[in-house]
């Protein structure tokens, strides 16, 4: 694959770019910032695959750092043991500590996870106070100083701090490319939808904050050695260093593997320069200097550099053809137009109830959806519809009442189990992933099946043909239509392979044009062999589309039959227009 | 006082109106009736200013409301008293009412419109200092109203007063806001799923369903017609 050498090259780019400065530069000094470029570029990397990839920002991540930094020279201190073996054991501390961090802490979600993250790292500190390890200085050993890290040749710190670089780039580059990675993006993008498409999201979340917390082991491990030479809990679990993966990663871009190194080529070395330039005049404005330009460049690009150049040079690109696409293409339908839904239940709801805080969204709803049936469920306002699909797709366990599905318990499943299991659901409001295309999109849902990606990638197309956006397979959600949207997300849930197939107001915002486009879309659902439950509004629509409705009213099952029955039912009228309305008309 | 000319309306790409036209006249009492997802809710937040509009025009006595943020329309005189009531929760019964007199030519007559508001609503006038987060749902409704009031508005905008309260404080609402219409000679837009209820009170109804306007008339014309139903329930 192209696009795939591209990748490696790239890689090998940046280390042949390292090793030329690296014999390029004279000064013992130059060599020190050089050193530490690499090395917050490894760190920001290690960083960015929890928070960027994954979205989980985690303010910290020098919990793993300073683990690296502790344990090698605690095992020389105590064991005499050489730090290239002492930093595979700080992996392995490293990676325990992450699951039992993770373990708690991803039960948080968004800022509250970030904040929750601050807490760790302050525990180590005092647990390091308390040990007695305030400050442990690396014993010299002068007659074996590489087996020990102590080189004299600066150049050895460059090589090395480039190679555990290069390492990083190599691990991101690898999880960027496979299942995880996408599965990763997914999940920062939307993590509702991700789960609705069959990702555990909280075990994604735990791989990649054990496979982001060796890198960050390793950097501690050999700034150590390469820097500070004493450890102290400040030093290495302190906040600057959090505060420095953070600037490198949000200035250079996030969720990529050329931001933590364009950032740390930049603010690396720019804030030596101010320290040894304007901060040798007027001591203390280097920092005004250096927070200064942080706020420029989060002015002017708040998603970081990287993005923001890639964003300048492929603008144009990226647009221009929305205007060209005029109707759907028209999905194909598979066999005859009439397929009869067969007796044998799918979906079995018995007896649901599910309270709020008091408000008693569901009691008691019971019904069945039989094998390529196609059930429509209405109810006016606060019926408790969206409740019931959140139920129905494992959101949300029902208080009392059972979900059975493909005559197996079902009830209180997580949702990337009931995806798996074969139940899909499209959203009221269309929940792309933003910054994926509609081919990644699709594949996250196909991902449910197969691992690796050209087969994922192939289903997901094949998916997005069946729908009629085969066209638009590399275009990004964003330049849209609604329409184009809903059939997207559709065609996501066909490529979970989906027995059940749960439709949150499919027609809601359609044009009339939309509207049977999109009414095409969900019967050759279900001459696919599908069953399909609908949640909608436009009850015009259901009329035609329905072989059943199921009337909900106050969270209860008002009436059942089908469209004409209901639509007759004065119970459904009064639901829909009152009582006295009903008493209006009773005589027509 | 108010002429809505082709307005369109879209959140994150769905249309949620779509070539809406209406008018209220001053004085008027004009009710908008239609099943959930008609674009009902929208169509007040696109007159106060609170959902942007994207096509088509809104005048307000001559005046296009355009690009004017919603607090310079509630300076001109219109009062959105929101689906679902939103009082501040953690502030009292009469700090919502004096946040109401926010508008300049309401902040000189505040007493005088505390003690109207407080007559109209007795209720409120025992629970004054009581946080309005700890009102029954009928209770805040009429706090809601009350809020609206405070700001003396030519124009009241009331979004499904009724919504989730019981039938009997729901007959008291309806009530009240027929007193103040009596009383005040104000002009009055009310979005309702209770369609005779709401289309009793008003001079004028129309019929929203999936974002337009399907039907219009007078409210025994409406009161009448069994195409209202077809809106609902599509047969």
């Amino acid at each position: 694959m192209p696009s795939r050498a591209r990748g490696w090259l790239a890689v090998a780019a940046v280390v042949a770019v390292g090793v030329a400065l690296t014999f390029g530069v004279q000064e013992r000094y130059h060599h020190r910032v050089l050193t530490l470029v690499f090395l917050w570029a490894a760190m920001g990397l290690s960083w960015n695959i929890i928070s960027g990839y994954a979205g989980q920002i985690s303010f910290g991540h020098q919990v793993f750092f300073g683990i690296g930094a502790y344990v090698t020279v605690l095992l020389i201190v105590k064991a005499g043991l050489t730090p290239w073996i002492g930093m595979i054991v700080a992996i392995g501390v490293a990676v325990l500590a992450a699951v039992l961090i993770g373990m708690p802490t991803f039960r948080l979600a968004g800022i509250y996870f970030g904040l929750a993250t601050l807490a760790y790292p302050l525990i180590f500190r005092i647990v390091m106070d308390w040990l007695g390890f305030q400050e442990v200085a690396i014993p010299m050993k002068r007659e074996q100083p590489g087996w020990f890290m102590q080189f004299s040749d600066p150049r050895s710190f460059d090589l090395l701090a480039l190679a555990v670089l290069a390492a990083t780039l190599m691990l991101s580059r690898a999880i960027e490319t496979s299942r995880l990675g996408y599965r990763l993006r997914a999940i920062r993008e939307n993590e509702q939808a991700a789960e609705a498409m069959g990702v555990d999201s909280f075990r994604c979340k735990m791989i990649a904050y054990m496979l982001s917390a060796a890198p960050a082991a390793v950097v501690g491990a050999v700034y150590v050695h390469a820097i500070l030479f004493i450890v102290t809990p400040e030093a290495v679990f302190g906040l600057l260093v959090v505060s420095q993966t953070l600037v490198v990663c949000l200035v250079g871009g996030t969720g990529t593997l050329w931001g933590p190194v364009i950032g740390a080529a930049l603010m690396v070395p720019a804030s030596e320069i101010l320290d040894t330039t304007v901060g040798d005049r007027l001591p203390g404005i280097q920092g005004v200097v250096y927070g200064g330009a942080l706020i420029l460049i989060m002015l002017y690009a708040p998603e970081g550099l990287y993005w923001r150049a890639r964003q300048l040079l492929l603008g144009r690109a990226g647009r221009g053809t929305d205007a060209a696409r005029s109707a759907v293409v028209a999905p194909a339908q598979h066999g005859a137009a009439a397929v009869a839904p067969m007796d044998r239940a799918l979906l079995e709801v018995r007896g649901v109830s599910k309270a709020f805080s008091g408000l008693q969204a569901l009691s008691d709803v019971s019904f069945d959806a039989r094998e390529r049936e196609i059930l429509g469920v209405i109810g006016p306002n606060g019926a408790g519809k969206t409740t019931l699909f959140n139920v129905l797709n494992g959101f949300l366990a029902p208080d009392v009442g059972q979900v059975r599905f493909l005559g197996h318990d079902a009830t209180g499943q997580r949702p990337s189990a009931l995806c798996r299991l074969g139940v899909g659901r499209t959203f009221q409001v269309p929940r792309t992933f933003p910054h994926l295309t509609l081919s990644e999109n699709v594949m996250i849902g196909a991902f449910v099946h197969v691992r690796p990606v050209p087969d994922a990638r192939r289903l997901a197309h094949a998916a997005l043909g069946r729908v009629g956006l085969a066209d638009r397979a590399d275009a990004l959600p964003s330049g849209l239509t609604t329409l184009d949207l809903r059939l997207m997300e559709l065609a996501r849930c066909l490529a979970t392979e989906p027995r059940l197939v749960l439709l949150d107001e499919p027609l809601a915002g359609l044009s009339g044009d939309g509207v049977a486009v999109m009414i095409g879309a969900i019967r050759s659902v279900r001459s696919l062999g599908a069953t399909v439950v609908i949640i909608e509004h436009t009850m015009q629509a259901l009329l035609s589309l329905a072989d059943r409705l199921i009337v909900l009213d106050q969270g209860r099952r008002l009436a059942d039959g089908t469209p004409t029955q209901v639509t007759q039912d004065p119970a459904v009228i009064e639901a829909y227009l009152g009582k006295r309305w009903l008493a209006r008309m009773g005589g027509r | 006082m108010l002429a809505i000319e082709r307005l369109g309306v879209s959140y994150e790409g769905l249309h949620a109106l779509a070539d809406v036209s209406l008018e209220v006249a001053e004085g008027e009492f004009v009710t908008i009736v239609g099943p959930n997802g008609a674009g009902k809710t929208t169509l007040l937040k696109a007159i106060s200013g609170t959902a942007p509009s994207d096509a088509g025009r809104i005048a307000y006595k001559g005046q296009d409301l355009g690009l004017l943020q919603p607090s310079a329309r509630a300076a001109l005189g219109i009062a959105h008293v929101p689906e679902g009531r939103r009082v501040f929760p953690s502030l009292t019964v009469m700090e919502n009412l004096e946040l109401g007199s926010y508008r300049r030519t309401a902040r000189a007559a505040r007493s005088q419109g505390l003690e109207e508001v407080l007559a109209l609503f007795p209720v409120l006038r025992q629970r004054q200092r009581q946080l309005a987060g700890s009102l029954s749902g009928g209770e805040q409704q009429m706090l809601a109203l009350g809020r609206g009031l405070m700001a003396r508005p030519d124009l009241l905008l009331l979004d499904e007063p009724s919504q989730g309260l019981g039938p009997r404080i729901v007959e008291q609402i309806f009530e009240t806001i027929d007193r103040i219409r009596r009383e005040r000679r104000l002009t009055i837009l009310l979005v309702e799923q209770r369609v005779v209820e709401a289309l009793e009170l008003c001079d004028r109804g129309y019929v929203l369903e999936t974002g337009r306007v399907v039907l219009a008339g007078g409210r025994e014309a409406l009161l009448a017609d069994p195409r209202v139903q077809r809106a609902y329930l599509g047969a």
